[in-house]
């Protein structure tokens, strides 16, 4: 098994090394030696995040973390497929309840169309943002309600402007989503890789 | 241990707050407050920033006004530049005259760790000092700066965090609770206090010690930095959240519905955090309303004071 020794290494070196350590190995098993409670505790929750599961005992003062794959929680891993790290983070931003100009009526179908299409972006989609107008696809009696659901349900974050929500008085009609703020909109447009617009 | 006191002592060492109060007559009390620390980002200007607003902080959290500041200094003469502190200084000084306070002098040492604070003076009405435990059943909590400056800075530290979330973390931990302080003051405040270093549990228990009520928060009402939670649940968490988890274990009581991310922000160090503060559930949506307007876009109720059980917090 691998081993690493993270002894005497400040936070976040521990983390850090088991993380270049995976990115250079294809391992199906690793052990990290620590010497302090916080840095146990967080090369756990880092080998956690990974797929691996993890279990520590004790050697003298030291604690041995050994992460294992854990095949429950891991996707069948194929060549191709993306590592935690690797997804494009995408953010649609969803403006208005209809999609484009000319005809309200074909507008808010294909509108309808595109949520209901948005499954194919897979785990690279990130955040579904609804402002203004955008904000009646997630209020009650809306047909988008149950495929935002389901995206919901599969951890995609759904992120819905409050102060929008507010101005419609919907507040309490919001079945999907979390009520968020400009900071939170804004910061998601930095960390994003790609920000689509409609 | 026995400490130097007076009548005029209003707020001291008997019972700890954020700031110490001492009346100088009916009508006025000074506030005194002192903090300093080493290094919380790389840039020089935003550290002194960042230690001013921090230290001024506590004048906030007491209803007070703060006026006047002292620099205390200790730095490395022999191993770094004297322009880095001549930089740390001008942070500390523009955000002091940004608060419109003044600085009177300062105190500086040759030390092997920088650091860089200061002591600061403000004023108050001895009537309207707003004490960190006044709780009373029914009042709702209020956050007024988001959460996850200790995970983020862990972040940052291990090169992960993005340029863009390290300038919103620099900016939340630079910004004044000054806005909010004033907001706070129109409204009949029972109870506040910063959030810094013991995370947003351990000050809340200390709004508890000793008290015969309880506090209930709602874990999916905190306001949030983005892309705390992830760093979260890479395992980027200051050994800080660790300690303040294990200092108030027996007196929190954490549902296993709330996610390990969550609860390791509930312990977050914090630096520079914002105002928690206790009102009536009465007037608390107005305030809170009164903070959004303004701009401190984050402001919300996370929490209520309870009857049971008694001094312990329960998250939900």
């Amino acid at each position: 098994m691998k081993e690493l020794d993270a002894r005497g290494l400040a936070c976040p070196a521990p983390v850090l090394q088991i993380k270049a350590t995976l990115e250079q190995e294809d391992l199906n098993s690793v052990m990290v030696i620590v010497d302090n409670d916080a840095a146990r505790q967080n090369v756990i929750r880092f080998l956690e995040s990974q797929g691996f599961k993890a279990s520590t005992t004790l050697r003298g003062n030291d604690y041995v973390v050994i992460g294992a794959c854990d095949t429950d929680k891991m996707p069948e891993s194929t060549p191709g497929q993306k590592a935690k790290t690797d997804l494009e983070k995408i953010m649609v931003m969803v403006t208005t309840d209809r999609m484009g100009f000319g005809d309200d009526e074909l507008g808010k179908k294909l509108l309808l169309s595109f949520v209901k299409t948005l499954k194919e972006m897979g785990p690279d989609l990130w955040r579904l943002v609804f402002v203004n107008n955008g904000v009646k696809l997630t209020i009650e009696g809306n047909e988008v309600l149950t495929v935002l659901k389901e995206y919901e349900a599969a951890g995609l974050h759904i992120l819905v402007c409050g102060t929008c929500l507010n101005h419609f008085n919907l507040l309490e009609q919001k079945q999907v989503g979390e009520t968020t703020n400009m900071l939170d909109i804004v910061t998601s447009m930095q960390l994003a890789d790609k920000v689509i617009s409609i | 241990m026995e400490f130097p006191t007076d009548a005029n002592v209003i707020v001291g060492l008997d019972a700890i707050d954020d700031a110490g109060v001492y009346k100088i007559n009916d009508v006025l009390a000074i506030v005194q407050t002192v903090d300093f620390f080493t290094p919380i980002v790389d840039d020089p200007y935003w550290f002194g920033q960042i230690a001013a607003a921090n230290a001024l902080s506590d004048i906030y959290a007491m209803g007070g006004i703060p006026k006047t500041a002292m620099n205390l200094v200790a730095f490395p003469a022999d191993k770094m530049d004297i322009s880095i502190l001549r930089q740390i200084i001008k942070g500390g000084i523009d955000k002091m005259r940004e608060a419109q306070v003044v600085l009177l002098g300062g105190h500086s040492i040759e030390d092997n760790e920088l650091k860089y604070g200061l002591s600061v003076t403000g004023f108050i009405h001895p009537d309207k000092i707003i004490r960190k435990n006044n709780l009373m059943l029914g009042d709702k909590l209020i956050l007024t700066k988001p959460l996850g400056t200790g995970i983020i800075n862990t972040a940052i530290k291990a090169g992960i965090a993005s340029p863009g979330i390290t300038e919103t973390v620099t900016r939340l931990m630079a910004t004044l609770n000054q806005k909010s302080a004033q907001i706070m003051l129109k409204y009949p405040v029972h109870a506040c206090t910063d959030i810094t270093g013991f995370g947003l549990l351990g000050h809340i228990a200390e709004m508890l010690a000793g008290s015969v009520l309880g506090i209930k928060i709602d874990s999916h009402k905190l306001p949030i930095i983005p892309g705390t939670d992830e760093y979260a649940q890479m395992g980027l968490i200051p050994a800080g959240a660790y300690k303040n988890r294990k200092y108030r274990e027996t007196m929190v009581d954490i549902s296993s519905t709330v996610d390990r991310a969550s609860q390791d922000i509930l312990f977050d160090p914090q630096t520079s955090g914002g105002l928690l503060i206790c009102i009536g559930a009465v007037s608390a949506g107005a305030l809170v309303n009164d903070l959004k307007n303004d701009e401190i876009d984050c402001s919300t109720i996370i929490g209520e004071v309870v009857s049971e059980p008694k001094g312990k917090i329960v998250v939900v």
